[in-house]
């Protein structure tokens, strides 16, 4: 008897594992709505080096990240999007948008199919194998890979408004967007002096804030607008210790974790920081991290409000 | 209510069927049985529910089996009621692999993609062969040494986890996502590729339930009771590892189901190892797919880390089996 039933276990096991189709199902036959721009291939290669091949302009668009539906909303592919991660919340019109939860430990496989979408624009929070099971259902993905420098943002611009059917108007935006820089560069590059910043990532634990370092997008705005950052000879997000930022001593301490609840009075308090030039110059203020921290257009906006923070004197 | 077989394939069934019919989208019954007998359904509802729902289901269930089966087989070789699938190192040496391979950027091939599951395996089974060695006396390994030296190799392993994870920062989240257990991603050929092992691992740990039986007696009597101790030892810690270690490497580390469900199982029918192996396995399946479905409702369109809700549903259930049980002295 218990043989028999455990073999009968084994059986059940097996034949629910067996009955799938042995091979990815073929494709579903994408809803070819006619595009806005000649209905012509579009063959792009990805972030992982993966070619990703649109029938036309696509027309249903996933975004499963807040940088990405940024950067849709701004090439004007925004009435596209059919759904978005929990975490984009820019532009306003993005959160009438179906959320599809948070992208990052778990995928609600589920949600995602059901919305059918033509285009899955993927960003670097997404791991590869995300990427993979979306491609086994069918799914068309496009990762898009974290630009480094201003150059590679337009970059990804471009990109997804080819994937998207508004190259006219993305090339109009990466213009403005060039002429804001050059507007704050002319200002800052002629300066020969340069305040010395701290900006604080995550202060979670208040004895080790992170900050970030060499090779991010926080690091490469704050020297562009006119700043020196403490931390730019340690690579990526490093933690600093107390005792390392007071020695630096800081013209400015900016709160990129203003919004998780530490503010200047929280910093004056930290053992030995009462003492810092920026808490008694009271230059520890707070900045609006999804400016820095997401690779998108709005990161020109972040460059131009760091310069006015650093030089209230001349953005008049 | 006679046969325990019975009353846990049942509940079994019922819990597949549960865990078919109930997910973030919504798929009326009429249409459930439509997409799955292939006549007449929507192209959107046949792929949801046989290249999403399916596998899952059928990893979790798998998963659940091979946790809870090797749970009750380390609780019968240690005799010791807080031993479960992972005393012995693998979840540590699985966790470590896993945040080894994700501190790395893969191409995007299949190795690559692969490659945090084969990490995990194959760390998992070099730390439990790490601490069989460490454990090794002369010709036999006595099961307290067993659980020293998986203590001793577990915090190890798990230290050198904890500063990779805070060495590289961006891949903490995919970690901790990881380390709390978790299969949304799941493809038939994730799912296939357990099946041999835990087909392997679970019988031969079935067909040990005599020998768990003897070995309650202690070694020497076990012995006299003509029971090759050694040989036996060694199969079924092979055997268990292999089956966690297979599990872990696609689904995470999933607490409490291997711990709790053996318990359960020796409340309600008893500590006959012939039985409480296979019925720990087949409740085990029930038990992972009830919590897989409640990780799936509770917060969505959000899916919760199933090893979240395994503790939190799972703990009070058990306190709850246990006040009301009358059979005292199990152990």
């Amino acid at each position: 008897m218990l043989r028999k039933t455990f073999y009968l276990t084994l059986l059940l096991a097996l034949l629910l594992t067996s009955c799938g189709p042995a091979t990815p199902t073929e494709l579903p036959a994408t809803a070819t709505v006619a595009a806005p721009t000649a209905s012509t291939e579009i063959k792009l290669t990805d972030g992982l080096n993966r070619p990703v091949v649109l029938k036309g302009a696509a027309q249903r668009i996933l975004s499963m990240a807040p940088s990405n539906t940024e950067i849709l909303f701004a090439v004007g592919a925004g009435d596209q999007v059919v759904g978005r991660d929990e975490f984009s919340d820019y532009p306003e019109a993005a959160k009438n948008v179906a959320s599809i939860g948070s992208t990052f430990e778990s995928l609600n496989m589920e949600s995602i199919y059901s919305m059918k979408p033509d285009l899955v624009l993927a960003a670097e929070i997404n791991t590869a194998e995300q990427v993979k099971a979306l491609e086994d259902l069918g799914l068309t993905v496009y990762y898009l890979k974290n630009p480094t420098t201003l150059e590679e943002m337009y970059t990804n611009l471009e990109i997804v408004a080819k994937l998207t059917g508004h190259e006219a108007e993305a090339a109009t935006l990466i213009e403005s967007l060039k002429k804001r820089v050059a507007a704050v560069d002319e200002k800052i590059m002629p300066l020969n002096s340069r305040f010395s910043v701290f900006y604080e990532v995550d202060g979670t634990d208040p004895s080790k804030p992170f900050t970030a370092g060499k090779g991010t997008f926080i690091n490469l705005l704050i020297e562009r607008a006119g700043g020196y950052n403490i931390a730019s000879d340690i690579d990526g997000y490093p933690q600093l210790s107390l005792e390392q930022v007071v020695a630096a001593d800081p013209a400015f301490i900016l709160l990129g974790d203003a919004k998780f609840g530490t503010t200047p009075e929280s910093i004056a308090q930290r053992p030995g920081w009462a003492n810092l030039s920026a808490v008694k110059n009271k230059q520890v203020l707070p900045f609006n991290d999804d400016l820095l921290s997401r690779p998108g257009p709005r990161m020109v906006d972040g460059l131009e409000e760091l310069a006015k923070v650093l030089r209230p004197e001349l953005f008049k | 209510m006679r046969n325990p077989f019975i009353i846990s394939l049942f509940a079994l069934i019922v819990m597949l069927l549960l865990s078919l019919a109930i997910g973030s989208v919504f798929i009326p019954p009429a249409e459930l049985w439509r997409a799955l007998s292939g006549i007449g359904s929507s192209e959107t509802f046949r792929t949801i529910l046989w290249n999403i729902r399916m596998p899952r289901t059928a990893l979790i269930a798998l998963v659940g089996a091979a946790l809870a089966g090797s749970g009750a087989a380390y609780q019968g070789l240690f005799r010791n009621p807080l031993a479960d699938p992972y005393l012995i190192g693998v979840a540590s040496g699985a966790g470590l692999g896993a945040v080894l391979a994700m501190s790395i950027k893969w191409p995007y091939t299949t190795l690559g993609l692969l490659a945090v599951p084969l990490a995990a395996f194959i760390a998992s089974l070099l730390t439990v062969y790490l601490v069989y060695t460490f454990a090794h006396i002369g010709g036999s390994v006595p099961t307290t040494n067993l659980i020293l030296a998986g203590v001793a190799v577990s915090s190890f392993a798990t230290s050198l986890t904890s500063f990779l994870m805070l060495k590289s920062t961006g891949e903490v989240r995919r970690a901790i996502g990881w380390l709390l257990g978790g299969v949304s991603l799941v493809s038939w050929d994730a799912t296939l590729a357990l099946v041999p092992y835990l087909a392997i691992g679970l019988t031969a740990l079935v067909l040990n339930g005599y020998a768990l039986n003897l070995l309650q007696f202690g070694d020497d009597q076990a012995t006299q009771m003509g029971l090759n101790v050694r040989r036996a030892k060694f199969i079924i810690i092979v055997a268990a590892s292999l089956v966690t270690a297979a599990a872990v490497s696609f689904a995470g580390i999933i607490g409490f189901v291997g711990l709790v469900v053996p318990h359960i199982v020796r409340i309600w029918w008893g500590v006959d190892y012939r039985r409480l192996i296979p019925l720990s396995i087949i409740c085990g399946a029930s038990a992972l797919l009830l919590a897989d479905v409640l990780s799936r409702i509770v917060m969505a369109p959000q899916e919760l880390p199933v090893g979240i809700v395994t503790a939190l549903a799972g703990a009070p259930f058990f306190l709850w089996v246990l006040r009301r049980s009358k059979n005292q002295g199990l152990w």
